[in-house]
C-alpha cells in the first residue's frame, strides 16, 4: 500500500477462544497496517474483538485462547514466540484501567525502574533519577516526590499518566492504546489525549488507538478500522469515515454519537447487540442488524472491496459495495408491501444458521431477498443511494 | 502482660523526637546483650552439628574436621559467656541443709527460684516483643517516607481482634517456650532422663537428719507418679527437695522438663513441614495460575495423585523403612517426619492458594509486566507473590495445629520421634494407664496445652485470614471458588 515498510502490520489474524463449550473466534480476519509516527484507531461495540486484537499484537493471548491463523510483523520481522521476546518493548500497552494496571503494593517509581532496568538496563539513582524525568514528560507535577508514592495515592488521570510513562520507559515505537479514556471522566480524557498527541509528536511514536468512542476516534487518529464480530468491516481515513461512511454499521456507529443528534430528537441506536461469533464466518455478521440487508447478506461472507475515492485508500465490508451481488432493490418491491422489519432477516438467519434458507418451498434465493427487499427499500438502503458508496 | 506493654509503648510514642529511633535502637542492643551468650552459644552449637552430620566425603574429610573443632570450641567459648536467663544465673537446685536452702538463687526456696527465673524468661520475651513492635510504630510513623501502605489497614485490622490476638498470645508463649526450654525447666533433660545415673545430688534427709547425696536415677525411682498412693503432683516437692511445676512421670521424672523439651520438636516439625508444604504449594500454585492449560491440568492431577495416598500408612511405613539411615537419625526422626508431612501436606495449601493464584495472574498488572517484557519467574515472585502470601499465613498457621496434633497422635501410638525424646503424644501414652487414678495430671497437663496450643494456633489463623480480607465470611469462599473454577 504504502511505499515505506509498515511499522506494524496485522494479516487475517484469527484468534481462536477453545472453551469446554464452544469455539470463539474473538479475531477473524483482522488486517490493518501502522505506520511510524501515525495514529490509527480501532473502533467498535463492547465484544467486537478490539482487546483481543491489542494482545494478540503483543502476544498476551492465553490459554484457552490461542492465534490459530495470521501474521503480525513487526519492521517487516514475523512476531512469533521468539521474536517477541526480542521485541519486548519495542510495542508498548497502555491499558484501559490504569488503577489495575498499576500494582498496588510498589511504588509509582518502583514500577517504572522494574521497567527501565529491563529496557534501558538503568539501576539505583540513575533509574530513579531517568523515572522522575519521565514522570516530568507525562506531566505529573512534582515528580520527584510522586515517584515514591504508591498508585492509590495518585488520582485516575494521574495513574494513567504513570502508566503512560511506564509504557514509555521501554522506549517504543508503537504505543497500543486499549481505550485508556474509557475509565476517566470527560475532562481528564481531554488531557489525556493532548498528552498522547504530544509524546507523538515529540518521540515520532506510532499509536494504536482502540475504543468504542467515535468522538475520540474523530480527535485522535489518523486512519480508522472499524471492528464488527471479529471482523474489520471499514477502514478509511478519520476524516472520509466521518464525512462519507461506506458501511452500514459504520453509519449506525456515527449516527448513535450524541452531539451529532439535534438534541430534541431520540438519539438513534443499533438494536441488539454484537453476536458471539462460535464460528468461521459464513456470511455477512451485521446482517441481522442491519437496516440495508438484503438476500444476499445471509448467504455470502463479503470481502473487503475497495471504496476509494479520490487520493484516500479505504474499503468496507459489504456486499452493497460488491458488483457481484446486484442489490435488488426495487426489483421485489411492492410485492411484500410495508413487509417484515429487519427482524425476520435475523429469524431467518438464525433458523437457518446462515445456511441454506428454506422459505415456504420457494428457492432460498428469492425467498430471502423477496422478505428482504421490501425492508431494505424502508431502511437505508435509499442513503446509500444518494451517497454513491454504492456505484463504486 | 501484652497488654500492658502496648499501653506504654503508646504513651511513649505520642511525641515523637528525633532521638526516638536512638532510644530504640539503644533499648535493642541491651536486650540482646543479656542474651548474646546463648544466642551464641546456639548459632555456633548448629554449625557444630552442622559439621557432625556432613557424611564422610573423601577428600575434603580433614578440612571439615578441623571445622567441626573450631565450631566445637567456638560453643564452648560462647558457653562461659554469663547470660541473664540461664539457670547459672538463677539456680533452682539446691538442698535444705537444715537451716537454710543451699546453692538456690538469693537462697529462695526451690519453687521461687524457678518461679523467678521462668517470669524472668517471659518477661524478656514479651520484652523483646515489645520491642519489635515499638520498632514497627516508629517505622511506620517516622522512617517511612508514605503516610499509609495497604499492609497498613491488615495490620490495624489483626489489632482489633481480639480472637486472633488470643492466638497470638498463645503461639508466642508456646514458642517462647521452645526456644528457651533448657532454661525453663526445673532440671535438664541431660541430668533428669538422659544420664539420670551419672548425676549426684545433695538433699535433706529429714529421717537421717542431715544432707546426703545420691544419684538422679535413684532418686527417680522413688518420686515416680504411679497410682493414688505413690504419686507426685503438680506444684510439690518430692522427697528430695526436687521441685515439679507439673508433678512427675511414671518413670519420675520430671514432667515440665519433658514438656518444656517436647515442644521444641513439636514446633521444629511444625514449622519445617509448614514451611516446606508452603513454599511447594506457592511455588506450583503461581506456576499453575501462571501458566493456566494443560500445566495446570498436570497439577491438579499430581495432587489428587498424593491426596489419594493413606497419609497414616505412608508414614508408619517411611519412619519404618528410613529409621536405620542417616536421614531417619536426624534430630531422632524429626527431619523425617516434617519431610513426609510436607510431602503430603503441600496439595492441600496448594488447592486453597490456587484459587486466589488464579485470581492474580488475571490481573491488568501481570499483562503490564508481561509487555513490558518482564521474565515469568520475576512476574511470579514480585507481582503475584504478594497476594498469596497473606492465604499462605492463613493455612499454614492453621495446618501448623494439625500437624502438632499428628505428631503427638504418632507418638501416642509409639510411632514417629524415637522414645528417648521428649514429645507431647507420648507423655499422654505414659498417663493412660493412671489416668482413673490419682496420678492423672500426666495425660491431663499434655492433653491440655495441646489443645489450647492448637486452638491458638486456629484462632491466630482466624485473625490473619479476617485481617487480610474482612469479607472473607462470604465473599472469601465465594472469590476462591471462582477462582478454582476459571
Amino acid at each position: 500500500m504504502s511505499d515505506a515498510e509498515p511499522l506494524l502490520a496485522v494479516e487475517d489474524l484469527r484468534t481462536v477462544f477453545h472453551t469446554d463449550r464452544e469455539e470463539i473466534h474473538a479475531v477473524d480476519g483482522v488486517s490493518f497496517e501502522i505506520r511510524a509516527g501515525e495514529t490509527v484507531g480501532l473502533v467498535g461495540e463492547s465484544g467486537s474483538g478490539k482487546s483481543v486484537t491489542a494482545r494478540s499484537i503483543l502476544g498476551l493471548v492465553d490459554s484457552p485462547g490461542a492465534i490459530e491463523e495470521g501474521s503480525i510483523r513487526y519492521r517487516g520481522e514475523e512476531l512469533t514466540d521468539d521474536s517477541w521476546d526480542r521485541h519486548r518493548g519495542d510495542i508498548a500497552i497502555v491499558f484501559q484501567d490504569p488503577g489495575s494496571a498499576l500494582n498496588p503494593v510498589y511504588t509509582v517509581g518502583n514500577q517504572i525502574r522494574e521497567a527501565l532496568k529491563i529496557h534501558q538496563d538503568l539501576r539505583g539513582a540513575a533509574a530513579r533519577d531517568r523515572a522522575v524525568e519521565l514522570l516530568e514528560d507525562v506531566g505529573i507535577p512534582d515528580a520527584a516526590t510522586r515517584v515514591g508514592e504508591y498508585p492509590h495515592q495518585l488520582s485516575g488521570g494521574m495513574q494513567q499518566r504513570a502508566v503512560i510513562a511506564m509504557a514509555l520507559a521501554c522506549d517504543p515505537d508503537l504505543l497500543v492504546c486499549d481505550e485508556p479514556t474509557t475509565a476517566l471522566d470527560v475532562t481528564i480524557q481531554a488531557q489525556i489525549l493532548d498528552l498522547l498527541a504530544e509524546l507523538q509528536r515529540e518521540e515520532d511514536l506510532a499509536i494504536l488507538f482502540i475504543t468504542h468512542d467515535m468522538g475520540v476516534i474523530e480527535d485522535a487518529t489518523d486512519r480508522v478500522n472499524v471492528i464488527y464480530a471479529g471482523e474489520v468491516v471499514e477502514r478509511a481515513p478519520t476524516d472520509a469515515l466521518f464525512e462519507n461512511p461506506q458501511h452500514p454499521y459504520t453509519r449506525a456507529l456515527l449516527r448513535s454519537i450524541p452531539g451529532r443528534t439535534p438534541p430534541d430528537e431520540t438519539l438513534p441506536t443499533i438494536e441488539g447487540e454484537v453476536p458471539t461469533p462460535t464460528g468461521p464466518a459464513t456470511v455477512c455478521r451485521f446482517a441481522p442488524r442491519c437496516p440495508d440487508a438484503f438476500g444476499a447478506c445471509v448467504e455470502v461472507h463479503p470481502d473487503q472491496q475497495d471504496v476509494s475515492e479520490g487520493g484516500d485508500d479505504r474499503s468496507a465490508a459489504c456486499l452493497l459495495h460488491d458488483d457481484r451481488y446486484p442489490n435488488e432493490m426495487g426489483t421485489g418491491d411492492g410485492t411484500d408491501g410495508g413487509g417484515p422489519d429487519e427482524r425476520s432477516v435475523a429469524a431467518a438467519a438464525e433458523n437457518t444458521n446462515y445456511g441454506a434458507v428454506d422459505h415456504g418451498g420457494a428457492p432460498p434465493e428469492t425467498g430471502v431477498a423477496g422478505d428482504v427487499n421490501g425492508q431494505g427499500a424502508a431502511g437505508g438502503v435509499d442513503d446509500v443511494g444518494d451517497e454513491g458508496g454504492g456505484e463504486i | 502482660m501484652a497488654g500492658a506493654t502496648s499501653d506504654r509503648e503508646r504513651a511513649s510514642t505520642v511525641r515523637p523526637t528525633g532521638s526516638t529511633a536512638l532510644v530504640w535502637a539503644g533499648a535493642g542492643v541491651a536486650l540482646f546483650a543479656l542474651e548474646a551468650g546463648a544466642l551464641a552459644t546456639f548459632l555456633t552449637g548448629m554449625v557444630a552439628d552442622l559439621f557432625a552430620f556432613v557424611p564422610p566425603l573423601g577428600p575434603a574429610q580433614p578440612a571439615v574436621a578441623t571445622l567441626a573443632e573450631w565450631a566445637n570450641a567456638a560453643q564452648s567459648a560462647a558457653r562461659e559467656v554469663p547470660t541473664l536467663l540461664s539457670r547459672e544465673t538463677i539456680p533452682n537446685g539446691g538442698y535444705w541443709n537444715g537451716r537454710r536452702w543451699v546453692g538456690t538463687f538469693l537462697g529462695l526456696e526451690p519453687a521461687l527460684a524457678w518461679a523467678v527465673r521462668v517470669a524472668l524468661v517471659y518477661g524478656y520475651a514479651f520484652a523483646c516483643a515489645g520491642w519489635a513492635i515499638l520498632g514497627y510504630r516508629l517505622y511506620r510513623r517516622e522512617i517511612r517516607p508514605t503516610d499509609w501502605s495497604p499492609r497498613d489497614d491488615v495490620v490495624d485490622r489483626f489489632r482489633s481482634h481480639t480472637w486472633g490476638k488470643f492466638g497470638l498470645l498463645v503461639v508466642f508463649m508456646f514458642v517462647v517456650m521452645a526456644v528457651f526450654a533448657p532454661a525453663l525447666g526445673p532440671t535438664t533433660v541431660e541430668q533428669n532422663m538422659r544420664e539420670s545415673y551419672s548425676h549426684e545430688f545433695s538433699y535433706w534427709n529429714s529421717d537421717a537428719g542431715e544432707v546426703q547425696t545420691t544419684l538422679v536415677g535413684q532418686a527417680n525411682l522413688q518420686s515416680q507418679s504411679t497410682g493414688t498412693s505413690s504419686r507426685v503432683m503438680p506444684f510439690t516437692y518430692d522427697d528430695y527437695n526436687r521441685y515439679h511445676p507439673f508433678g512427675t512421670l511414671p518413670t519420675g521424672r520430671d514432667l515440665f522438663t519433658f514438656i518444656a523439651t517436647g515442644s521444641r520438636i513439636s514446633l521444629i516439625i511444625g514449622v519445617l513441614s509448614v514451611g516446606l508444604s508452603a513454599l511447594l504449594a506457592a511455588s506450583l500454585a503461581l506456576v499453575a495460575a501462571y501458566y493456566r492449560g494443560r500445566v495446570d491440568l498436570g497439577m491438579v492431577l499430581l495432587s489428587d495423585a498424593v491426596m489419594a495416598m493413606p497419609q497414616l500408612l505412608l508414614l508408619i511405613m517411611l519412619t519404618q523403612v528410613l529409621a536405620e539411615t542417616w536421614i531417619g537419625g536426624i534430630y531422632s526422626g524429626a527431619f523425617v517426619l516434617a519431610l513426609i508431612f510436607a510431602g503430603t501436606g503441600w496439595t492441600y495449601m496448594w488447592r486453597s492458594v490456587r484459587g486466589p493464584a488464579l485470581q492474580v495472574a488475571q490481573r491488568q498488572w501481570v499483562d503490564a509486566a508481561r509487555s513490558f517484557g518482564q521474565k515469568p519467574r520475576v512476574i511470579m515472585r514480585r507481582h503475584m507473590l504478594p497476594y498469596i502470601t497473606g492465604y499462605l499465613l492463613i493455612y499454614g498457621s492453621m495446618t501448623l495445629g494439625g500437624a502438632i496434633i499428628a505428631i503427638a497422635g504418632l507418638s501416642f501410638l509409639g510411632l514417629g520421634v524415637s522414645p528417648p525424646t521428649p514429645e507431647w503424644g507420648r507423655a499422654i501414652n505414659l498417663g493412660q494407664d493412671y489416668v482413673t487414678t490419682g496420678s492423672w495430671h500426666i495425660s491431663l497437663i499434655p492433653g491440655l496445652l495441646i489443645t489450647i496450643v492448637v486452638t491458638g494456633f486456629n484462632a491466630l489463623g482466624d485473625g490473619v485470614r479476617d485481617a487480610i480480607d474482612p469479607q472473607s465470611d462470604s465473599a472469601g469462599g465465594a472469590a476462591a471458588g471462582r477462582g478454582g473454577g476459571a
